[in-house]
């Protein structure tokens, strides 16, 4: 399974680069800023600033508030990861929101208690998650087929994407919510079985796939390695094409996933479900590490990069700070974290 | 195993190691103040600027604290301030929710925390728990207003062609005031006939393109409601383009009435354009507001629908009624 392009130090793993970068570096960097500038750093940061903060917020560690904090960061998660596969290949998913919006419309109108197309059939829950997952995928396959088949920017491609389809949404329901959603579709939000909540063993699951996907798989690798350099993975026999499309369908699949969450979560099809979280999702994944320029990213840093974004924000709102005050301090986490991946890069070109 | 991947299992496993501790941090200062928490859907538009500002002087007034959270017009992120205030711990909330279905969720989770849930000017959905409603009554406030505005039209002695800018019809105040205005000008049919209903859904464009149509396609219009004020720049900009804006009792004045009471009204009201405001009574809805988390907490029985009976503000009562209209007393600031 391990292709003999991983031994090529050109096109090492981001892993496998980022230990040797380390090991290079390490005898020019004191121990503080090595430990900042590791894979680390985002996970011990949002420690750090949990401690630093509970004394001021003594709800922060109540259980209400780490439920509250954990469930609720599950939806940016699931779309984050599929956004950092994109990120990894050196594309970008700006339609993922409306993926969330179409497929929570679509999965609404199927379950619906009250219009829905199979309302109250034994199979109308599975159909409408299968439905959900399917539109997620379809977008993906046609933004992946455009931004290879047209050669057209992924920038452009999925910002025209998401116009068509919220706009396409908006106009099939009206602007109107579906409501009424059976308690079996709801269950999936706030189910819990054995005492685990039912979405965080979706999103477990999710990100342990692609986690696998990304780490002990081929196309992981090739995802990377076109990432890093497209030109020389297609002299080297990767099939960029298919690859690119795979990480705009799995970014949709993601996208999907969330908007299943969130519906449950809302009780309610909404055509504008999701429509404010398309900077918190890049955020976030830049947060924990993929870089915009491709070529570098992970599951588990994007968990982190969720977990410290979630918990900045959680803290703000328990703070009472108003809402502009939020979204200039979101910013410039957002900011700050993008600095620091130049910052990384540069050290490590240093060598 | 790695310990990267092992601080990652572990992350989950702080819903279940949170601790309860008792409230000894910096906030809130006074820890016997009662806190309410005040969702607000969006302060993007003056009337809920107002609201807010009216909550915040009754709470004050109630020796309580207010904890404010915006969610710029985001369910999602609404349903997690709701979540933060119950995880504070706050005594009341207040939510001017972003529609009437996914508000339903965070009333159930009010309820599961045993904290009262007032909502402001928005009722919910069918079946959605236990929660007090404060709203204006769209419908009998836009019956005065169009009856007064009727009135006016008899008095000219000829029949009225009318023009009615309807809202959002997903939204049950918009469908509330349609609803007004056709109940009342259907049973003059000899004094008003509807020629004109343009469906704005909200938007100052689609007003704006649908007002300058419609005068274009029917210029003897010469009555124009409008379920919103804030629609009323859209309307005088297609008026001033047909060569319509003329003040009340000027030759070709069109009859102009308007819904909610904002700063753009009342400067109409004073500058003599507008015939008629229907307002909704935002300081009695904020009392009652208020009023309803308090009685609520203290265990007594609150209807679950308060109705803000609101009023007509017109040429007539302006001077004696300016003072109980929100928009007017926005202008003095």
């Amino acid at each position: 399974m391990t292709p003999t392009l991983r031994t090529s130090p050109d096109n090492a793993a981001p892993h496998q680069s980022a230990v040797l970068s380390r090991t290079r570096t390490s005898t020019r960097l004191v121990p503080i800023a090595r430990v900042a500038l590791s894979e680390y750093s985002i996970l011990i940061l949002a420690v750090l600033y949990f401690l630093s903060m509970w004394p001021f917020i003594p709800e922060l560690g109540s259980r209400a508030n780490l439920t509250n904090l954990f469930i609720s960061m599950l939806p940016l998660l699931a779309v984050a990861i599929g956004q950092t596969v994109v990120l990894i290949t050196g594309g970008i998913d700006l339609s993922v929101t409306a993926i969330i919006a179409t497929a929570s419309i679509v999965a609404a109108r199927i379950v619906s208690d009250g219009n829905g197309l199979l309302a109250h059939h034994p199979a109308a829950i599975t159909a409408a998650v299968f439905a959900a997952l399917l539109v997620g995928g379809v977008i993906g396959l046609l933004n992946g087929g455009a931004i290879t088949l047209l050669g057209m920017p992924p920038f452009i491609v999925t910002l025209s994407m998401m116009m068509c389809v919220s706009g396409g949404t908006l106009w099939y329901t009206h602007s109107t919510n579906i409501a009424n959603l059976p308690d079996g579709f709801i269950a999936i939000a706030y189910g819990a079985p054995l005492g685990i909540p039912l979405p965080l063993v979706i999103v477990v699951l999710l990100a342990v796939l692609v986690h696998i996907l990304l780490r002990f798989t081929l196309p992981g690798f090739w995802l990377y390695a076109v990432g890093q350099n497209a030109r020389t993975s297609r002299i080297s026999g990767v099939p960029v094409r298919g690859v690119i499309v795979l990480a705009y369908v799995i970014s949709g699949v993601c996208a999907a996933v969330a908007s299943i969450l969130l519906t449950a979560r809302l009780e309610t099809g909404s055509p504008t479900q999701g429509d404010k979280m398309l900077l918190d999702i890049i955020g976030a994944s830049v947060i924990g590490g993929a870089s915009l320029i491709g070529g570098k990213g992970k599951v588990i840093w994007t968990v982190f990069g969720v977990t410290l974004f979630s918990l900045i924000a959680n803290t703000l709102e328990l703070l009472d700070l108003q809402h502009f005050t939020i979204m200039m301090i979101k910013g410039g986490v957002i900011l700050i974290a993008a600095g620091l991946d130049v910052l990384r890069r540069r050290l490590n070109f240093g060598n | 195993m790695r310990p990267t991947l092992i601080l990652t299992l572990l992350l989950p496993l702080f819903t279940v190691i949170g601790c309860d501790k008792k409230d000894s941090g910096l906030l809130p200062s006074d820890p016997k103040k009662p806190v309410v928490g005040v969702a607000f859907d969006t302060l993007q538009t003056e009337y809920w600027v107002a609201s807010r500002d009216a909550i915040k002087d009754e709470l004050t007034a109630k020796n309580a604290d207010m904890l404010l959270a915006v969610a710029n017009n985001d369910a999602n992120e609404q349903l997690k301030q709701i979540n933060n205030f119950i995880a504070k711990k706050v005594d009341g909330i207040i939510v001017a929710p972003k529609d009437a279905q996914t508000v339903i969720p965070m009333i159930k989770a009010a309820n599961r925390a045993n904290i009262p849930i007032v909502l402001y000017n928005r009722p919910p959905a069918e079946n959605s728990g236990k929660s007090v409603t404060v709203v204006a009554d769209n419908l009998v406030i836009t019956k005065a207003t169009v009856s007064f505005m009727v009135e006016q039209a008899k008095k000219t002695g000829r029949k009225h062609k009318a023009m009615i800018l309807v809202g959002d019809l997903g939204d049950v105040n918009a469908i509330g005031r349609r609803d007004g205005f056709d109940q009342v000008v259907g049973q003059v049919p000899d004094v008003i006939e509807v020629v004109a209903r343009i469906p704005t859904e909200w938007n100052q464009e689609k007003a704006m393109s649908g007002v300058t149509n419609s005068l274009q396609a029917h210029p003897d219009i010469d009555l124009i409601f409008t379920s919103s004020d804030f629609l009323l720049p859209s309307i005088v900009s297609a008026l001033k383009g047909a060569g319509k804006y003329k003040k009340v009792g000027e030759e070709g004045h069109v009859l102009l009435g308007g819904f909610d009471g904002d700063a753009t009204a009342y400067q109409m009201l004073a500058d003599g354009y507008l015939d008629a405001d229907g307002v909704q009574d935002v300081y009695f809805e904020c009392k009652e507001a208020v009023r309803a988390v308090f009685e609520l907490r203290a265990g007594k029985d609150v209807p679950a629908l308060i109705r803000d009976p609101g009023f007509v503000i017109h040429q007539g009562n302006r001077a004696e009624l300016k003072a109980k209209m929100w928009g007017a007393n926005i202008q003095k600031k």
